[in-house]
């Protein structure tokens, strides 16, 4: 467990930042003055310290100095009042890791210390070189931050119906959230995280790529797309000169909004894994798109079901009771898939409605599969 | 007179110039002067500040140009002066006339410094960028009071230039003596500009936060830090560090003001390198 020391003069700094530290589960030792600060680092070696500029009998800037005179290279996070640019620079020269504002938030402590212990070394270079490419879009589950709620979509736009329209176009399981202003914008921006972000390009007093500009500021993970009317303009290479990744056109067809949700919210969303129970999304577009809809299923179920043998399982249980059986393509999807499990080894189990059942049965290829009318009487069979 | 002298006798008369109200300053352009006046009243018709601006074609186009851009409209068809300036709004047309203006401040036809008052001026425009930017984390959408504070917080150091310049003609051409190097040049400008700006500022008659932040964003303020003039320091030394400055830079000064500045403004690694991405192709594009 790593050890930190404190240093600081006033009593309730020192508490404070000790109950901080050891709520990260770290123990934490005080010392209040440079004096003792060097005392105790005398005695023992600690893994990080916390150290206050201004104190009595040896300040900040000395005991820092006095430490890296003896050969002590335990970091030094500066935890201070002192915003004087000369101060700060003087003792960055000296070496420290980081530095910390008083009166500090408890978030910001505990980030700063826990990037230091695990060797990310603080306030490391971080500015973006100009040809870096643009971050990929939010893994949802992987980058929300704690505290905030993630949605998937933030409409700007000041005109409410296209918020509505494209509320309806969109299936149910993707979130949205509408706003009509710039301030507005921004305030569900600092509260919320979001995957994409559609900024309308005439909204009334604002500028478009500004906005979008100040909004990636806080949603860093964000796919950021311009809403915009068809013109005979090249209306895509204006949006990205203006910094947007792509275009959604208004008036919205379900075409584009399908393309806009195919290259967003990627295929693992229409099947999601716990384990080696894959279920299958429910199919909210237009009936001529369900072809698309299960060769994206077919898709990911091929990279899913390598994970699910990589992970030594025996069985694969897929649950397509909320998927479209219209047609005969649920039927061939799943004789694919079964061929594709028997190819890799594992067992293939279908869980899905008694519709499926009569049609799975009404097929001579098909009817073999192993059926099952929950996921739980498939586990338990699988047991057996 | 040795030149160390001379550069405090120039220090010494910019400031007592500014004491004395007698500093010759810039002056906004009758038609921009008129056009700030008028856009003060709320209910302001755009037909009527149009009448005003087409007086000046050059301006009138900048803001035909601006209000066409994609990031206006699309940029579908032509538009009428009044029609751009309502799609632009108030707010930014107000900012576009300050800009045109302070952009000819930071023109020079005297070849010892042109190239020199450029490079300051897209530094400004990138403090300017960053400002706009930085202030979304506060959530406060009042975007154009940041871009003008980071686009004015060096707008002194052209007129102290210029000043010098003449300075130079005299003491060299009537006096027939050295003047000042160019590490003088560098330091007068550096004690002197940001009075000469707050005076520039306020004759201007900019927003006080604006002059506030001309005055005093050489340092952070830890009284207030959602202020403007934490904003515009912190923009001010990202610019630096991401190598759009002019002049020479103290590093370590640098690094401490953005060490700082990550932790009065809350900016994380993240948001750092957000801020910063493609900002030398954002300003270059911008103005060529």
């Amino acid at each position: 467990m790593a050890t930190i020391l404190t240093v600081d003069d006033s009593r309730s700094v020192r508490t404070i930042v000790a109950k901080q530290v050891k709520d990260l589960g770290f123990e934490v030792e005080e010392a209040e003055d440079g004096v003792q600060g060097l005392s105790k680092l005398g005695e023992r070696e600690y893994d990080l310290v916390l150290l206050d500029v201004t104190m009595p009998n040896l300040d900040g800037p000395g005991m820092l100095a006095k430490m890296r005179e003896i050969g002590n290279k335990t970091p030094v996070i500066m935890l201070t009042s002192e915003s004087k640019r000369s101060v700060v620079s003087g003792v960055m020269k000296i070496g420290i890791a980081d530095y910390i504002l008083k009166p500090f938030k408890p978030e910001e402590l505990k980030a700063k210390v826990l990037s230091v212990l695990q060797g990310e070394g603080g306030a490391e270079e971080v500015l973006a070189v100009s040809s870096e490419p643009p971050p990929a879009p939010a893994e949802p589950a992987a980058r929300v931050e704690a505290g905030k709620q993630f949605v998937d979509v933030l409409v700007v736009d000041d005109m409410e119906n296209v918020h509505k329209k494209l509320r309806a176009m969109l299936p149910n399981h993707v979130s949205l959230n509408g706003v009509t202003s710039a301030q507005a914008a921004l305030q569900t921006c600092r509260q919320r995280v979001y995957r994409v972000a559609l900024v309308d390009t005439e909204i009334p007093d604002v500028d478009s790529a500004v906005l979008a500009q100040q909004l990636k500021v806080l949603q860093p993970h964000a796919a950021f797309v311009a809403l915009a009317l068809r013109t005979t303009n090249d209306v895509v290479g204006e949006a990205r000169a203006q910094g947007f990744d792509n275009v959604l056109f208004k008036p919205f067809n379900q075409d584009n909004v399908d393309d806009f949700l195919a290259q967003y919210f990627d295929n693992q969303d229409l099947l999601s894994a716990e384990e080696n129970v894959l279920k299958a999304a429910p199919f909210a577009g237009r009936a001529d798109r369900i072809d698309k809809y299960y060769t994206r299923i077919g898709e990911t179920f091929n990279s899913l079901l390598t994970k699910v043998a990589a992970a030594c399982f025996e069985d694969v249980i897929l649950d397509v009771s909320a998927a479209p059986t219209t047609g005969d393509r649920l039927a061939k999807f799943l004789l694919a898939a079964a061929e594709q499990a028997k190819q890799v080894g594992i067992r293939f189990s279908v869980v899905g409605t008694p519709e499926l059942q009569k049609i799975l049965n009404s097929y001579t290829e098909t009817k073999e599969l192993r059926f099952h009318a929950s996921v739980a009487e498939a586990q338990a069979a699988a047991q057996a | 007179m040795g030149a160390e002298r001379l550069s405090e006798q120039l220090e010494q008369i910019v400031l007592k110039r500014i004491a004395e109200d007698s500093l010759v300053l810039p002056t906004l352009p009758s038609v921009v002067t008129k056009a700030l006046e008028v856009l003060k009243d709320p209910d302001v018709s755009f037909k009527h500040v149009g009448t005003i601006i087409e007086r000046d074609p050059v301006l009138a186009a900048r803001l035909l140009r601006a209000a066409t851009s994609a990031a206006f409209a699309g940029g579908t068809k032509k538009v009428t002066l009044p029609e751009a300036l309502t799609r632009l709004g108030a707010r930014a047309v107000r900012t576009l006339l300050v800009e045109a203006t302070a952009q000819k401040v930071f023109v020079s036809r005297d070849p010892k410094i042109a190239e020199s008052m450029k490079r300051v001026w897209q530094h400004s425009v990138a403090v300017a960028t960053l400002s706009r930017d930085v202030l979304a984390l506060s959530g406060n959408a009042d975007s154009e009071a940041a871009y003008l504070a980071g686009l004015l917080h060096d707008v002194g150091k052209p007129v102290v230039a210029s000043m010098l310049l003449e300075f130079e003609r005299q003491v060299t051409e009537v006096y027939n003596r050295p003047f000042i190097d160019s590490a003088e040049w560098v330091t007068v400008i550096g004690r002197t500009h940001r009075a000469v700006g707050v005076a520039l500022a306020e004759k201007w008659q900019m927003p006080e936060q604006v002059t506030r932040c001309i005055r005093d964003c050489a340092e952070y303020d830890n009284a207030d830090r959602s202020s403007l003039v934490n904003i515009v320091c912190f923009s001010n030394s990202l610019a630096k560090k991401t190598g759009i400055y002019a002049g020479t830079i103290d590093a370590d000064e640098v690094d401490a003001l953005v060490m700082i500045g990550r932790s009065i403004i809350g900016a994380n690694d993240e948001i750092i390198k957000t801020l910063t991405r493609g900002l030398k192709e954002r300003v270059a594009n911008l103005y060529d």
